[in-house]
Order: structure tokens, then sequence, then C-alpha cells
């Protein structure tokens, strides 16, 4: 597909790809999630209007409390300002949209259908009970029975799904803003907006990583039986390390887009640049980085020792200086300025006055002695509320100073600053008193009698925010259809390129390509730009305007695609099925997709290519694999009717979302959909290189935190076993070194192979590039067989299951998710395989890079086994 | 890109990296585990580097793109390092 529908049909919605459209399918989904979290808000507040509770039950208190967190942080505040972010990024950096359009509305669809997921829970038996923190070893099956329940797994799972979504759109934003920069406009010039998401979905790459890992021990102990958190020897802390490494830049990455919002809106209110900005920038860079070196200050009270209390609580203190420096940047700037209190600008300064409150309140939880007192307490509920819903108040700022552009129409200014009023009295009416009330214990609803009047105060205070949004709702839906239009740009003071086009922009964004080379924004083959102020110097950052020649010119990006949506269609059905599974048939559902993986290679392969012998080849294949896994499913579960009658109905739910999401992935991939690459942008310090390969570099880099955050968790728990006992107390008669021997003889085999083969098709070589690809699928095929030889002594001869004992549990998951890697490099290769057999890549050099592409993947796992080798095999 | 014969060579020299790797575990593992623990590991770092570097071509790409993997390495050493040493 290659054109939209108009955006006055339903089909537009389901298959754009286009930046702004997502842009606001985010927005308005996030709003949608906010209305589900706050209703929940609204149920905890009328619980707590007195001790012991009104309407709630204990457990549902729980459960509510806990989704509450959940959709607010995870399915709210960050999506929230992803759907700005997706509007306005290209925009404000000259871009016509993002790196990778397809995997952008894949982030999409992925965020709803998790989000949904979580929803769907409630109505499982009951969703997830331990708080948004998921503190572990507390919620697995072992110590809280009722969280076997369907439910509770489900939210595990659509959490892990939503982390999904988050690490593709970090993937895109990263390779968007350092290679599609207009010409001459420098990493250090780009809008303060846009910085702000560059820096953030940096700490987004690295932070949900770790909690992707964090999530599939989680759901491993649930679902499988493992013993990560169960075990004595440090599983609790294990959990609390994984979660809050990533947990604590969280804060900042719900935080830095709104930061990065007020910034710009108090620039234009205050009509003059922000003071210091370097400086400002460089503040921002640094808290990313601080922000992975302070997440022990939430463990102050576990059992980790003094010595690493103290550096935690100098890098948490330190941590605040620079937020000191933004701050006071951002109050210089109104001080040299002139203000216009319009409705955006007291958003931004609203949220500014209660994210020092929450700052502050914040240093208190950093001091050790401090944090004795106050962990546990509604100190903690009201510090973090004021620092992280402080970027709710920013972003609906933001959301005011961008509905123009995003529009064209201007919203009721009296209704704005109403909403402001009733907002930002309510916000505070709320969690204020909830510092004086602060001895009233967190995550329960006993308290002291005497602070019955504070939470009553609180609750009228959350009823009064929750009204202000109705205003905001009201206005905007309003102003939408009034004849209130507005130019290209309706404040007095902009300086970012967003405004030197059309509101709402065109498809395309820019009418020509926008340049900064000059030093003020232009636009080749365009007209100049009205309104337009230019920040940058007349420099580039010491790379190059790099000058592509992809054939941008012969043929009109494509903007449509079903597959996107169809792919997370299937991951949906997944989720919500996956947590009905009994062990036995956890992992049947995958098992049985794959033979549909190859079917479909062979049938879509035909339809793209033409018929091939190798498509014939690969359904008959299929079909002798799929009579294969038959086979041994009758054996696991002694017989083939009787395993199938024993399976639940989610099973087949799973089944269904597994094969729907194999045919659409394998349609993603025949699909020709054309996204020229720009061919004058800016692309320091990423110059010569094509968007894929440094998208993928980005993946990889994620990944790396992946499998680190595995092996570390191997290593922390190895340490706290002793370190040489570990192995020896293992519940198996032998290592199985020989098996790993051969195995990594076999990843390195293939690796050389697929390097080959990319010589080989650069060479124009039919028979090489197919040969060595052959070679490739046989090495890995090898390295899966003798995997299995090796599994089945320990586990069937040794009695050594991953349910034995810590030891069993660390092996089978590690090398069981490295496995899983290794098949997904063999369904790529079988892709590849088919497409070099019918003439792909070894005909055209530029289409060789699909085959650099993958051994980047290839040779990661190979890397990975490299380390768990000697880890798990030798020592 | 390289050579054949160079990818060739370093796929012989990884390879006889990693039977040395085994050879150590045969001869040296129980006698003085430490210091096995420290050539193995050194070694497959060795490796590791030779593949990033040559077989998936960082060599000859943008130093950037190093640091990339470099920075994804330094954030779970944290990891790993903090959490191991905060129950030591």
């Amino acid at each position: 597909m290659g054109d939209l529908p108009p955006k006055s049909t339903v089909k537009r919605w389901l298959v754009t790809t286009n930046h702004k459209d997502i842009g606001v399918l985010y927005i308005l989904t996030s709003i949608f999630f906010l209305v589900v979290a706050g209703v929940l808000a609204l149920l905890i507040r009328l619980q707590m209007l007195e001790s012991g509770g009104t309407i709630l039950g204990g457990g549902e208190y729980n459960q509510v409390v806990t989704a509450h967190g959940l959709l607010m942080v995870f399915w709210f505040l960050s999506p929230f300002a992803f759907g700005l972010a997706n509007y306005l990024v290209p925009l404000q950096i000259g871009a016509d949209d993002l790196a990778f359009p397809r995997l952008n509305a894949m982030s999409y669809w992925l965020y709803l259908f998790s989000g949904l997921a979580m929803v769907v829970a409630f109505f499982q038996g009951g969703t997830h009970e331990g708080g948004w923190t998921l503190y572990a070893p507390l919620n697995v099956p072992n110590f809280v029975p009722r969280i076997a329940e369907m439910g509770e797994t489900t939210a595990v799972v659509g959490l892990a799904l939503f982390v999904v979504s988050v690490t593709l759109g970090s993937v895109n934003f990263l390779t968007t803003i350092y290679r599609m920069r207009a010409e001459g406009l420098r990493m250090r010039d780009i809008p303060l907006f846009s910085m702000s998401i560059l820096l953030t979905v940096w700490m987004m790459l690295f932070a949900f990583a770790a909690l992707l890992a964090a999530t599939i021990l989680l759901g491993s102990d649930h679902m499988l039986g493992t013993h990560y958190f169960t075990d004595i020897h440090g599983g609790s802390m294990l959990w609390t390390h994984l979660f809050w490494f990533f947990g604590h830049p969280e804060v900042y990455i719900v935080f830095f887009p709104a930061l990065g919002a007020m910034a710009e809106i108090i620039q234009t209110f205050s009509g003059r640049r922000i003071v210091g900005r370097k400086w400002f920038v460089i503040a921002m860079a640094l808290v990313a980085i601080q922000s992975f070196i302070v997440w022990m200050h939430h463990m102050f009270l576990t059992a980790i020792n003094l010595p690493i209390k103290t550096v935690f609580m100098v890098t948490t203190v330190g941590i605040s200086l620079p937020f000191d420096l933004m701050v006071f940047a951002l109050i210089y700037t109104m001080v040299k300025g002139r203000v216009r209190w319009k409705t955006p600008f007291l958003f931004a300064v609203g949220s500014l006055l209660i994210f020092i409150l929450g700052g502050i309140t914040g240093v208190f939880l950093g001091a050790i002695v401090l944090d004795y007192q106050f962990r546990g307490t509604y100190w903690v509920v009201a510090h973090f509320h004021y620092a992280m819903a402080s970027s709710a108040v920013a972003l609906v700022g933001a959301v005011y100073y961008w509905y123009p552009k995003m529009t064209g129409k201007m919203y009721n200014e009296f209704l704005g600053k109403a909403h402001f009023a009733l907002a930002f009295v309510g916000f505070n009416l709320l969690y204020f008193p909830m510092f004086v009330a602060w001895e009233s214990p967190r995550r329960v609803f006993d308290f002291q009698s005497g602070f019955s009047i504070w939470h009553q105060i609180a609750t009228v205070g959350g009823f009064l925010f929750a009204l202000s949004f109705l205003v905001m709702f009201y206005n905007l839906t309003k102003s939408l259809y009034s004849d209130r239009h507005v130019g290209d740009s309706p404040w007095a003071y902009v300086g970012s390129a967003e405004w030197a086009t059309t509101s709402p922009p065109p498809l395309e964004n820019f009418v020509g390509t926008p340049s900064f080379a000059s030093g003020r924004l232009n636009f080749i083959g365009g007209a100049e730009a009205d309104g337009g102020v230019a920040e940058s110097e007349p420099a580039t950052d010491g790379g190059v305007a790099a000058s592509t020649a992809t054939g941008g010119h012969d043929r009109h990006a494509d903007h449509a695609s079903w597959w996107p949506l169809l792919v997370s269609i299937g991951a949906l059905l997944v989720v919500v099925g996956i947590g009905g599974q009994a062990t036995s048939y956890v992992l049947w559902p995958f098992v049985f997709s794959l033979p549909f993986f190859v079917a479909f290679l062979g049938i879509q392969g035909a339809r793209r290519d033409g018929r091939a012998a190798i498509h014939n080849l690969y359904l008959l294949l299929s079909i002798l694999f799929f009579g294969g896994l038959l086979y041994v499913f009758s054996l696991h579960h002694g017989g083939l009717a009787e395993g199938f009658q024993n399976a639940s109905m989610t099973f087949y739910l799973t089944l269904t979302g597994a094969v729907i999401g194999m045919y659409a992935l394998v349609g993603m991939g025949y699909e020709s959909f054309h996204v020229p690459e720009p061919e004058l942008s800016e692309q320091w310090p990423f110059e010569g290189i094509t968007n894929t390969k440094l998208g993928m570099w980005m993946f990889l880099g994620s990944d790396i935190i992946l499998f680190g955050a595995l092996i570390g968790s191997y290593v922390f728990i190895r340490i706290q076993y002793g370190w040489v006992d570990f192995l020896h107390d293992a519940a198996y008669t032998h290592k199985a070194v020989w098996p790993g021997l051969v195995n990594t003889y076999a990843l390195l085999a293939s690796s050389f192979t697929v390097v080959l083969a990319l010589v080989y098709a650069r060479r124009g070589s039919r028979r090489g590039t197919l040969g060595f690809l052959g070679l490739t699928f046989v090495g890995s095929a090898l390295f899966l067989v003798n995997k299995s030889v090796e599994w089945t002594d320990l586990w069937l001869d040794q009695g050594w299951a991953y349910n034995t004992d810590i030891q069993g549990s660390v092996y089978y998951l590690t090398t069981g998710l490295h496995a899983a890697h290794v098949i997904v490099g063999m369904l790529i290769l079988l892709f590849l395989i088919a497409r070099a057999y019918t003439g792909a890549y070894w005909e055209e050099d530029e289409e060789a890079h699909s085959i650099e592409y993958f051994g980047l993947y290839w040779h990661f796992v190979d890397i990975v086994w490299l380390f768990l080798f000697p880890l798990f095999y030798i020592l | 890109m390289a050579s054949i014969k160079l990818y060739g060579i370093i796929f012989v020299v990884l390879s006889a990296l990693t039977t040395a790797q085994f050879g150590i575990e045969a001869v040296l593992i129980d006698d003085a585990y430490w210091v096995a623990l420290g050539i193995v590991l050194t070694i497959s770092t060795v490796k590791a580097a030779a593949v990033a570097g040559w077989y998936m071509h960082l060599k000859e790409e943008p130093r950037a793109l190093t640091y990339v993997a470099l920075a994804g390495l330094l954030g779970i050493i944290a990891l790993t390092a903090g959490a191991a040493y905060s129950v030591s």
C-alpha cells in the first residue's frame, strides 16, 4: 500500500504510518488511559475518606492502586509526551517523517493493545496487586496463591509488550534525530523539546531493556515456576536492583519531555531565548547520565550495606545540582523577559512550581537517615506525585501551546485559564495535605484518626483536579469546530521550524526542503520561512551535510500499511491468552506458530516474487515440520487427542495470536514500502551509514542491556550463593562442557558464513550468496539440535530441570532466551534465502544491505554465546 | 570490507581460542580456579572484540557506533557491579 485515505475515514487511522497521525493517535489514546487511571484514582480517594476504607475490599484496593500506578506512569504520562514528540520532533528538526514509519505505527498499536490488555486483566480473575513496583517475591504464585490467576500474569506480560513498543519507539527517534536533521542544524542547536526527547529516548533505550529483562524473569517465575525471585540467595534483592535500575531513570523519562516543553513555552511567552541555553542542555545530559547511578536510594531500607548507601546518597543529592541549574535558567529567563500570561505559560510556570516542591521533598528521601523515617509513608506518595504529575501539568500546557499548530484553530483563552485555576488549586489541594498527614502508612487505607480531615481535603482536591480536565476536553473539542483560525504561527516569539509551516502542516511537513545552512531557516525549492526564527549559527557540527542518492525523486514515499496493526492484534491475543496456560502448554503456541511462518514465507513469497521451487519447498517443509511437532506434542501430553482436549480455550487464543503475528510479520517483510532517506541532511556523528544500520545498532545497544541484565542476574545470584559452590551444588551429575564447546564452534562458523554471504552478494554471485546463507542456516540448526541433545541429557537423563533449583532456573532461562534469539535468526534466514533465490541481494548491491543488517544481529547472538559458554559451561 | 582470507584467519583464531578455553577447563580449573576464570573471561572478551571489530565491521564504521555499544556495556557493568557489591 502507498497512499493514505482521507482523514475522515476510519481506514486512514488504521493504516496510517504518518508521524502526525500517529502523534494524534498517541495523544488521544493516552487521554483515554488518563481517564481510566483517573477513575481508579478517584476510587482510591473515596476509599481514603475514612480510615478502614469505604467502598473497596483489601484485594480490590490493592488492584486499583496497582493499576492506577501502572496505567498513569506507563500508559498515560510517557505516551502523552510521545504523542507530542511524534507530531513535533520531525517538524522541529526539518524532517518529513520518522526514520521508520511502519515501526512507528507498530509502536503505537503495541502501546494501545498492551494498555487494553492491562484493562482486560481486571476481568481475568483480578489484575496485579503488588503495586506499580511489582515487588517480587511477594507477588509470585509460591507466596500468594491467588496471584496464580490469569490477570496477574496478563499484567506482567502486558507490561513486557509495552516495553517492546517503547524500544521500537526509542530506536526510531534516535535514528531520526541523529540522521534526519535539516542541513545546517547542529545537534546542539535542535529545539529544546527535541533535545529533551533525544535524551529521553537514550534513557528509554537502556532503562526499559532492564525492565524487559525483569519482566521476563518475573513472567518466567509466574508461568514456568522458575526460582529467580523466590530463591533465598538474593532473590528479593535482585528484583529491586533490576526494577530500580529502570525505575529511577523512568522518573526523568517521564519528566524530561515536560521539561523540554516547559522551556519552549517559557521562551515563547517571555519573548526571549532561554538564559544559559548551552548549560541548560549540558545539565539535561548530565541528569540523563547520572540517572543510571542513583537507583539504590530506593533501597535504603533493604539489606544493602552502608558504604553503598552512602555512595548512592551522594549521587542522589548530586543529581539535584543540574536540576537547580535548569530551574534557575527558566526562572531567570522569565525575569529577563516580558512575560505574557497565556494559558500554556500558566501551566508551564505552575508545573515548575510543583516540580520544585517535588524535587526538594525528594532530596529528603535521598538522605539515608531521613529516608528511614519517611519510607513507606504518605511523604513518598506526596513527593512522587509532585515530581511526576508535575510533568502532566506541563504537558497539558504543551497541548495548549501546540494545539493551534495541530488543528489550525485557537483554543478559548478564558476556558484555558479557568482550567489552569481549577487544576492548580485541585492539584495542590489533593497532594499537599499528604505532606501534612505524612505519617499515614502508604499502600493501605488505615491511618491515624487525626489525619482524616487531611485525607478528606485531598479527596475534594482529587475531584476538583478531575473536573478541570473536563473543562479542557470541552474547550479543545469546541474549539476544533470554531472559526478561530490561526496562521502558521499564532505566537509572537517562536524559535523552531514547526512554526514555519502551515497549521496544520501538510503531509510532507514543508513545502520545499528545510535548510539552516545560511544561519536561518530557508526552504530549498520552496518559499522563504514565514515567522520562523532560526536559533542556529551558520555552521555544521563537524559533520557533513550528507547527500544521498537513494532514489528519493523517482518514487513517492509510502504512508499506509495494514501490517503493523495486524502484528499488534496477534500480540494482543497472545498477551491476554498466555496467562491462562498450564505450565506444560505455555510454549506450545509459539512452537506451533513456527511451521506457519515457514508456510507463509512460501505463500507470500510466491505472490511477491513469482512462484519458484523454493516456495514449494517451504510449503513442504512446513507440513513436515508441523507433523513432527504434532508427534512431539502427543508424546508430551500423552496422546494427540488428549493434548488438544486438555488444552484450555486460552491456549487456542494464544495460538491464534501467534499465527496471526507470524502471518503479519511475513507480510510486512514482503511488503513493498518505500521510505526514502533525506537527500540533504545533517547526520553527525553517524555519517556514512544508513538509517537502518544505525537503527539496528541502537536495537543491539538495547539488547546488550537485556542479555547483560540476565547475565548480571546470574552473576549476582551466584555471588550470593557462593561463586564456586554454585555449580558444585547443582542437582546434575556432570556439566555439559562438550555440547557447549561444539555449539561455540557452530555459532562461530555461522558467523563466518554469514560474512561470506555478504561478500558474495556484493560480488553479484547468486550461488555464493545462497550457498553461504544456507550454510549459516545449517550451522544454526546444528546449534539447536545439539542444544536439544544437551537439554534432553540434563533434563530427562539427569533429572535437572528449570524448576529443580536456582542453578537450573538461571541456566535454562538464559540459554533458552539465547536459543530463542537463534530461532528468530533462523526465521529471518529463511526469508533471506527465499529472497536471494528469486533474485534479491545479489543482483543489486543496494539490497545486499539486508544481509549485512541480519549479520549484525547474528554476530551479536554469537557474542552473547561467547560469554554464556564460559559462564555456564566452563566456570 | 576485509578480504575473505582475513575473515577466514579470524575464524580459525576464534576457534583456536575456544579450544584453548576448553583446555584450560580441563587442566587448570581444579587447581587454580580464579586464574582459570581470569584467563577464560579475558579470552572471551578478546573473541567478542574480534567479532565486533571485523565481522560486524565496527573497525570501519563511525566511531560513534562503538560508543553506542560501549554505553550499553557500561550500563550493565554498573548494574552488575553495584548490585554485587551492595550485598557483599
